[in-house]
């Protein structure tokens, strides 16, 4: 399978004013204005196969967006190689750009003014659609997004979620292979990020589209992702699936337990009684929450439901957000 | 090519319906300075002339860059730099479509706009006041055209250019407002070119300015005449349509490169 986009040794650079505080400071970067150098990617290297939808994860001014914007022809890396679409995006001209989209949460095509019918007929003009194809796309990404009634209001008087959903139809009536979204849920309520992630499965599924999205909310990553890469100070960090990296970086387990059922109340039971068998977390009877070595796990689970009456036991990672956090202060850690 | 300029033209206008009050206020504008100036020559002139230049012969000269000023001007680089600075350039560059054509077609709809009312009030206007009638001679208006068209791609380029500036300095427009502020006087929008100091004018003419508004409206208003001149005006509109072209292109390649795509 040949890769829908391949980056090799990417990195971009980017000269930043640098200016001391105050006046004097003010005056002097008038006359001698000094830069400084700021590594935004240094030497990313991926591949990205087709109808993969994958996560760039990472804390705010990581190289996320920089990169993505690479990857859509935005922006010139300062050296390196990509290929998207089967182009190299600065050069990939208007051939390249009817292959991608590029939907930025913070910056939107919609014509304010308009109804985003508007903006989807333009759209139709600017992208070549035939008239045929542009009704039954229209009508597939309406009924998917559940737009029916506000195509024909005034952008400016749609919601946010509205809004985002009709960027992205704007966005897709040219039928692109490879998305490129950045933060696509970003402010959005909690039904509306869940109805965006439930389209963009259902688009992927459907046409077979590439997805490569930012996005600061980790359920956006878990949802929809099969495998992220993570970035951090410009560098990546891992580059897989994952529980993958959940596993490598969590060395442990959590096992939750519901005391009682068959072999008695199970009021006995101490938090003492539970430290024999791992790190107690929480005990409020009847829950308790366990934390074990990773490959202990599952014999412990048998050796707690020998000693105590157990109700329910489950085993399951740290939270999400934790691993990523430890991951991130283990990369940094690498760095130094 | 056709179909998008049409979409586009057609959302400028769709936009433009929603803020009527905005689109008397830009007319107001574009009659208002040659209005003033007009006040001010007239009261100068009395019965008589300056420079050859009678109340009928000011009268005639500003309504025509009234006119042609409207279809000439271009107000780009204020877009480009609010797309560069705010990041509003980025999606635009995600399209098949070069930016600069959306830019294009804004102008015509624009121009299209605000110069068919100027029209209008023009041709009211000469109906009842005989001296800002202009004599119905094809050629002339057929030169004109010419050179209206010249003038406004020129202006287009500088405009663009200039708002391109945007990818190296926050400062862009300002360097857009000096430019219209000399051209106030180099072009021939507060007093004809025959009124300046002889150096002033001979400045005018060997830069952009006179090819950006003077010399088409003293073509319309029959100031220049003999081929010699007019072929000679219209050669210097060429060259230096050609060289703003150039230094469009330099600035486009060298910025995009440039580039920090802001915003995320």
């Amino acid at each position: 399978m040949t890769s829908i986009v391949a980056a090799e040794g990417l990195s971009k650079t980017f000269q930043v004013k640098v200016r001391d505080p105050g006046l004097r400071g003010a005056v002097r970067a008038l006359f001698r204005p000094r830069y400084r150098d700021v590594l935004a990617v240094r030497d990313v290297t991926f591949r990205i196969e087709p109808g993969e939808i994958v996560a760039f994860l990472g804390p705010n001014g990581a190289g996320k967006t920089t990169t993505l914007k690479m990857l859509a022809g935005l922006l010139y890396p300062t050296s390196g190689r990509v290929e998207a679409a089967g182009f190299v995006p600065w050069t990939g001209g208007p051939p390249f750009k009817r292959r991608i989209a590029l939907v930025l949460g913070n910056r939107q095509q919609l014509v304010w003014d308009l109804p985003p019918e508007e903006t989807f007929l333009l759209n139709r003009a600017i992208y070549d659609i035939p008239e045929v194809d542009y009704r039954a796309r229209l009508a597939e990404l309406v009924t998917l997004l559940d737009l029916g009634d506000v195509l024909q209001k005034p952008v400016r008087q749609l919601s946010l979620g509205e809004r985002m959903k009709c960027e992205l139809v704007a966005s897709l009536l040219h039928r692109p292979p490879l998305l490129f979204l950045d933060e696509p849920t970003l402010g959005l309520d909690v039904t509306a990020q869940e109805a965006i992630r439930r389209f963009l499965i259902e688009y992927r599924d459907r046409h077979g589209a590439t997805v490569l999205l930012t996005s600061h909310y980790m359920q956006d990553v878990t949802a929809l992702a099969s495998r992220v890469l993570m970035i951090n100070r410009g560098r990546l960090l891992y580059d897989g699936a994952l529980d993958v990296l959940v596993a490598r970086i969590a060395r442990t387990k959590r096992i939750e337990l519901v005391l009682g059922g068959d072999g008695g109340d199970g009021h006995h039971v101490t938090a003492e009684a539970l430290a024999a068998f791992g790190e107690v977390k929480s005990f409020h009877f009847p829950n308790a929450v366990l934390e074990v070595r990773r490959e202990d796990a599952p014999a412990t689970s048998a050796r707690l439901l020998a000693a105590f009456p157990v109700a329910d036991l489950s085993i399951e990672d740290p939270p999400i957000e934790e691993v990523i956090r430890l991951a991130f202060a283990r990369g940094m850690e690498e760095e130094q | 090519m056709i179909k998008r300029y049409a979409a586009l033209i057609r959302n400028a206008w769709l936009v433009d319906l929603q803020y009527r009050a905005s689109i008397v206020l830009w007319l107001l504008w574009g009659v208002t300075e040659p209005a003033i100036a007009l006040g001010i020559w007239w009261a100068i002139a009395g019965d008589g002339s300056v420079a050859g230049y009678a109340r009928a012969d000011f009268a005639r000269y500003f309504f025509a860059v009234m006119l042609i000023n409207q279809l000439t001007i271009a107000w780009d680089s204020w877009y480009l730099d609010r797309w560069i600075r705010d990041g509003e350039l980025n999606y635009r560059l995600a399209r098949p479509l070069h930016p600069a054509h959306e830019a294009v077609a804004e102008n015509i709809a624009y121009k299209a706009r605000t110069a068919s009312v100027i029209l209008v009030v023009w041709l009211i206007v000469a109906a009842a006041w005989p001296a800002v009638r202009l004599p119905l001679d094809p050629g002339r208006w057929a030169l004109t055209l010419v050179a209206v068209l010249l003038a406004a791609a020129m202006r287009f380029f500088i405009s663009f250019t200039t708002g391109l500036l945007a990818f190296w300095t926050t400062r862009a427009t300002a360097i857009m407002e000096l430019h219209a502020g000399v051209s106030l006087f180099l072009a021939g929008r507060i007093a004809p070119l025959a009124l300046l100091p002889p150096a002033v004018a001979g400045v005018a003419g060997a830069l952009w300015f006179r090819s950006m508004l003077a010399f088409p409206v003293d073509l319309l208003t029959g100031a220049v005449h003999g081929a010699d001149a007019i072929v000679r005006g219209l050669a210097s509109q060429v060259v230096w349509l050609g060289i703003w072209i150039v230094a469009y292109r330099i600035a486009w390649s060298r910025g995009i490169r440039k580039y920090g795509a802001v915003g995320g």
